[in-house]
């Protein structure tokens, strides 16, 4: 029995559905009990959050938590669906320390917002930049600029006129 | 080029109208003549070495492309070839370049190497407007040459000689060490055709 079969049986109404992604076996959550279903993965000792990523499928976004076993040498991938008008999931900062930042770049490229995260600023981007890049319905034809503003900070527009030589 | 920059005028000399009354070259003055770098004319034979004609533009020239300082920065995978190239196999150092600065006051030279994304571009420019004139620009790799990989990106420049003047484009991905010292080359034959006495009017 893998992982994703074990939570199943931990939790059966909380995971949707189990299958493979690739060689690591994968549970799909609901989106409420995500945080229950991570704690209890966190029990059966998967005890490393790797990386979080996000897809935006035009309809919906998912949102992918690779697990892993230091001990056991398992993985486990959670995924969460989440609505693609209002994209929403609770903050796994509070299991894993890691998920911190992992959580700003998702919420920093796609949008997605994670409730209860102690931080949740951009992490690659400057903040005032206007949308969210990897998103399918980010805007590629207005080009955004970054200059220093007088205190230092990062100022984001659409006028690179005191950056570029020519117009 | 712009501002502070020097109009690029090569300077011809009349080479028939010099005298050569030696054939092979002995003293080290006759040595640094033969180099080619400065046309001088040994004017007093009776003291040999003592005087030394030349023109205002071929000795400034000759001493700027000597000793050409980079300023230490590197963007991205480009500069690990950079730091190849200042190593013992290629190495700079024949070519008075090996003091990478750590100051842009100190430096009249930047090799953008890497990727110039969006956020660092102004840090780009303020480290080039705060170097020193006279100075110059080498663009190395597809990426800071034209954007590269990322030339459709939202987040890289599409070329830095959109915010800065470039004087040689180094093309690669990332540029062999060789490729930097064939450019290295390029830009010493293009500081070595540079007015210098134009600036001051003495072309007039």
């Amino acid at each position: 029995m893998n992982a994703a079969e074990e939570l199943k049986n931990i939790l059966p109404d909380a995971v949707t559905e189990i299958g493979k992604q690739g060689k690591k076996p994968q549970a799909t959550v609901k989106k409420e009990r995500l945080q229950e279903a991570a704690k209890k993965a966190q029990e059966l000792g998967f005890d490393q959050l790797s990386v979080i990523t996000g897809v935006d499928y035009g309809d919906r976004f998912e949102v992918i938590y690779n697990l892993f076993s230091y001990e056991n040498k398992h993985n486990l991938v959670l995924k969460v669906i989440l609505d693609h008008d209002k994209p929403e999931v609770d903050s796994l900062t509070t299991l894993w320390k890691g998920a911190d930042w992992l959580e700003r770049e998702t919420y920093d490229l796609m949008g997605i917002k994670f409730t209860g995260h102690p931080d949740l600023t951009r992490i690659l981007l400057p903040e005032g930049w206007n949308g969210h890049p990897l998103r399918k319905d980010y805007d590629m034809e207005t080009e955004q600029f970054v200059t220093i503003g007088r205190d230092g900070d990062d100022v984001v527009s659409t006028d690179g006129s005191n950056l570029l030589r020519r117009k | 080029m712009e501002k502070g920059g020097f109009r690029v005028a090569p300077v011809t000399i009349d080479t028939t109208k010099i005298k050569h009354v030696r054939k092979t070259p002995e003293t080290a003055l006759e040595k640094l003549e033969d180099t080619g770098l400065i046309s001088t004319v040994l004017a007093a034979r009776e003291r040999e070495g003592s005087i030394l004609f030349s023109t205002i533009d071929q000795v400034i020239n000759w001493a700027r492309l000597s000793s050409l300082w980079p300023v230490t920065s590197g963007l991205a995978c480009c500069a690990i070839e950079m730091m190849a190239v200042a190593m013992a196999h290629h190495d700079i150092a024949r070519f008075g370049m090996e003091i990478f600065r750590a100051s842009p006051r100190q430096a009249d030279l930047m090799f953008v190497s890497g990727t110039v994304t969006k956020r660092m571009a102004p840090r780009v420019k303020q480290l080039y407007e705060m170097m020193p004139d006279p100075k110059w620009v080498i663009s190395v790799g597809s990426c800071a040459n034209t954007g590269g990989p990322y030339h459709e990106s939202y987040s890289v420049l599409k070329g830095v000689d959109s915010i800065i003047p470039v004087d040689v484009y180094i093309p690669g991905c990332p540029p062999r060490p060789e490729a930097w010292l064939y450019g290295i080359i390029q830009l010493r034959e293009k500081i070595k055709n540079e007015g210098y006495g134009a600036t001051w009017g003495l072309d007039k």
